[in-house]
């Protein structure tokens, strides 16, 4: 599995395309709406997929354990929102806390992390 | 040659960019670029701030709070220019009064670009506003998004791109020059 974590609208999942050789097709973006297809070759927005979880009363880490088979192939993406001041909705906060406990679990998980900064990759991973 | 600087507020980008700007400068013209438009006692009192500290720099201050094709280019100046901020740019030319100019992201975009491939040397200065999860309203959105193409503009067409962390300095592409 690649991880491509990163601000909004930084290009995350540009640079997943080109890097990965992926066509629109095999990328399914997350709602927080309705479960997530963990399978697909490219998963894009995992923190609305968090906030779906959250919204069942899961944790999305534990969650993404028990369907890591689904994904272990695949490229995860997820917008970075960790940097702001605590939010005022009790929501809102516990999303941040259980979307950060989520790309720990994953980082660990990952063959590669890569944060994407202006469109330029960063590997940290 | 072209550099492009972001990062979080008050991380040192102001500070490092002027010394960019000087040292690429090489003793020939050196521009500031004020791209903010004051509205209040606390925007006076930001400018002068600025002002002192770039005092004995070298800095021509050129006001371009909007159409920097016009302020710059046109005038036909060359040198080391410091622009500080496209955020401020993008603020400018989007939000002009009560009705905001959804057109704004690309035209200064491609603005931002021109100058760019003009000038002799540039350092950009950006704000790095993507990570706090914050839900915005859709107008907000727009001009995150319009910043960040702004910026990944930039940072695909700059030869230098670094970002700035508590005045440490992280190169994501390219190498600093010398400062």
């Amino acid at each position: 599995m690649h991880l491509i974590i990163g601000g909004a609208f930084q290009g995350k999942t540009d640079w997943a395309k080109a890097q990965f050789s992926l066509d629109g097709s095999g990328i399914f973006e997350c709602s927080e709406e309705a479960d997530a297809c963990l399978s697909a070759p490219c998963v894009t927005h995992l923190e609305r997929f968090a906030l779906y979880c959250l919204r069942q009363g899961l944790e999305p880490a534990e969650v993404l354990e028990q369907r890591a088979e689904a994904w272990k192939n695949s490229v995860l993406i997820c917008d970075d929102i960790s940097c702001g001041v605590v939010p005022l909705e009790a929501e809102t906060r516990a999303w941040r806390e259980a979307c950060g406990r989520m790309l720990n679990a994953l980082s660990r998980r990952a063959d590669t992390v890569t944060r994407i900064f202006c469109g330029l990759p960063q590997r940290l991973k | 040659m072209t550099v492009f600087l972001s990062g979080g507020a008050k991380n040192g980008k102001s500070t490092l960019a002027q010394h960019l700007a000087k040292a690429l400068a090489a003793g020939g013209p050196l521009y500031y670029v004020a791209t903010m438009i004051p509205h209040d006692r606390e925007d006076h009192a930001r400018i002068a701030r600025h002002l002192r500290e770039r005092e004995g720099w070298g800095f021509t201050t050129l006001e371009c709070g909007k159409d920097i094709t016009n302020c710059i280019i046109d005038k036909n100046i060359n040198g080391s220019f410091l622009f500080d901020s496209v955020t401020a740019l993008l603020a400018n030319e989007m939000f002009p009064g009560l009705e905001p100019d959804l057109t704004a992201p690309a035209r200064v975009k491609q603005d931002l670009l021109a100058l760019a491939d003009w000038a002799e040397h540039i350092v950009f200065v950006s704000d790095f506003i993507y990570a706090d999860g914050g839900r915005y309203d859709s107008l907000t959105q727009a001009y995150r998004r319009g910043l960040a193409e702004a910026d990944r503009a930039l940072a695909a067409r700059c030869d230098c791109v670094c970002e700035l962390c508590g005045g440490n300095i992280t190169v994501h592409k390219g190498v600093l020059p010398q400062w």
